[in-house]
């Protein structure tokens, strides 16, 4: 029984990095049809930044948070006002490929070779929010930082879920996805919900990175790896849906570590790709990229 | 080619246009709509040049003429969604350049060509976010409560408000983009091909509400490439060709 909760506590750890990539990813591609594919480089600069100049340049912890977060929100906000304002605002934008991968994967390869310059190539880790010994609740242990981690996540999905569902301005952001030119009928910018989500997710990621960093420490190279678990889970979760994708996430990880635990660790991606392929073939509708070029 | 069209006969309040496409001015008030020397260019292609035309308040005009002509990129400049020069006025304020948001703020609502819906949301959300410039800081729920009246004037669209938007017919999601820009509690409304693509029976009940519209004090400048269409609800219309606006010379009676 222990072993089984362990397993549990182990995968809904993963499973939330996971889900909350994923909310960040469905969320933003929502409201403008593009895969932020620089999320995981925002947890990177989050992790790595926060190591940094609190270790090296002794900043107190909290500052040097906030310092952190600021910076990965400057530098989205800078990106789509230098590279997506004039690519979508100015010259009408496009659609296809380019516009949905390419933008934010320059992002992401821009961030990896600032960050190899400036920290170089160690793994880092930011010190811990809640330090101590791991948590012992009934028969499983914990890292605490994997309940920071757990519970971020849940609390992100949820907030970002009650956004979209219950407000006028979560609904003009899915609108934005839906037509451009609709919504700028009734007077939405979609403009400045494009930039406010990509600046909201990018903050979001970096406070995740600062959490999580304790477990599995960073490099300047963790982040493509982030994001492409993040497009996973935003796929189970049509990406549009960031409820959901934290849900899908969870699941999963719970999925592999079980998995892993009781059959081997071999599998893990065989089951990830394994649960994607059976969607595809028996619910493709799930997926909802048919309606996101609409 | 000047030539005149007079629209309905209805003893409406504005007496259309004392000449040149101009709406007579009542006792000193601005007009509904002004629309001075707007030109609208593609790259190097000219799509209108120096239009003018002004709507009275509870005035129908119709803009008429073939297609490719410039009408759509005409409205959709007035309602600044494309760039443009020249000046757009309503009720006397002018509005900027570019910015829909002011548009919508002013009272200019537009019910574009091909609708624009949001297909992967309800019909609930769809006719609610025409509000979004005064409710978008409240919950959707109240926001609902603020609009739902607009479903008196069409009533059918009750049993289809939980019903994704883009699984309606033609003929619904007109009536859904019409009833979003009413939403917005329009002072002006401009309709551009409102019936295309729309079967004669359906196109034919848009205009009996258009009609019902054009009765009340609202003021609406209606794109058509249909004059009889056109004729059916406008109180006049004017001719856009080759991007001007043709004036005509004589008043509807």
């Amino acid at each position: 029984m222990s072993e089984f909760l362990n397993l549990l506590a182990a995968g809904l750890t993963s499973g939330a990095i996971y889900g909350i990539f994923g909310a960040c990813l469905a969320v933003w591609f929502r409201v403008c049809n593009i895969l932020n594919l620089a999320v995981g480089d925002f947890a990177m600069i989050g992790a790595i930044g926060t190591a940094e100049i609190v270790q090296q340049d002794h900043v107190p912890f909290a500052a040097g948070i906030a310092v952190v977060l600021a910076a990965a929100g400057l530098v989205a906000w800078s990106f789509d006002r230098l590279v997506l304002h004039f690519a979508f605002d100015r010259r009408g934008g496009g659609h296809g490929i380019v516009s949905v991968f390419f933008y934010t994967f320059g992002l992401s390869l821009v961030l990896e070779g600032v960050a190899k310059a400036v920290f170089g190539t160690d793994v880092h880790g930011a010190p811990e929010i809640w330090p101590g010994p791991a948590l012992a609740i009934a028969g499983f242990h914990v890292q605490r930082a994997g309940v920071l981690v757990i519970a971020l996540a849940i609390v992100s999905g949820l907030v970002l879920w009650a956004y979209l569902r219950f407000t006028v301005s979560g609904r003009a952001a899915s609108a934005c996805g839906e037509s451009v030119l609709g919504s700028r009928i009734v007077g939405i910018d979609s403009a400045l919900f494009r930039r406010r989500i990509f600046v909201a997710t990018a903050v979001l990621a970096a406070l995740f990175g600062i959490v999580e960093s304790p477990l599995s420490g960073f490099t300047y190279l963790s982040g493509p790896t982030i994001s492409l678990i993040g497009v996973v889970a935003a796929g189970f979760a049509a990406f549009r849906r960031p409820g959901r994708a934290v849900a899908a996430g969870l699941a999963i990880g719970v999925a592999e570590a079980m998995l892993g635990g009781y059959v081997s660790t071999s599998y893990n991606d065989v089951l990830l790709y394994a649960i994607l392929f059976g969607i595809i073939i028996l619910r493709p509708e799930v997926l909802g990229l048919r309606t996101a070029a609409a | 080619m000047a030539a005149a069209w007079p629209g309905r006969q209805t003893g409406h309040g504005s007496a259309g246009p004392a000449a040149g496409g101009q709406a007579s001015p009542e006792a000193g008030k601005p007009p509904a709509l002004e629309i001075e020397r707007v030109s609208v260019s593609y790259g190097k292609f000219l799509a209108v040049e120096s239009a003018t035309l002004s709507v009275g308040a509870g005035e129908c005009v119709a803009v008429i003429g073939p297609n490719g002509h410039g009408k759509s990129s005409m409205v959709t400049a007035v309602a600044g969604l494309v760039r443009r020069g020249g000046t757009v006025r309503v009720f006397g304020e002018t509005l900027p350049a570019g910015d829909p948001g002011a548009a919508v703020r002013a009272g200019l609502v537009l019910v574009p060509e091909r609708r624009h819906l949001y297909p992967d949301l309800t019909t609930r959300d769809n006719i609610m976010l025409g509000s979004y410039s005064r409710t978008r800081r409240i919950r959707a729920r109240q926001a609902w409560e603020d609009v739902s009246g607009v479903l008196d004037m069409f009533p059918e669209l009750t049993r289809l408000l939980d019903q994704k938007a883009g699984t309606l017919s033609g003929g619904q999601q007109q009536m859904v983009a019409i009833a979003r820009a009413m939403a917005a509690e329009p002072r002006v409304l401009l309709l551009d091909e409102p019936c295309l693509g729309l079967a004669e029976a359906v196109a034919r009940r848009v205009y009996d509400w258009l009609s019902m519209m054009a009765e009340t004090d609202m003021t609406i400048l209606l794109v058509e490439e249909n004059p009889v269409h056109a004729l059916m609800v406008a109180d006049r219309a004017v001719r856009m060709y080759k991007g001007l606006v043709e004036r005509p010379e004589v008043a509807p009676a």
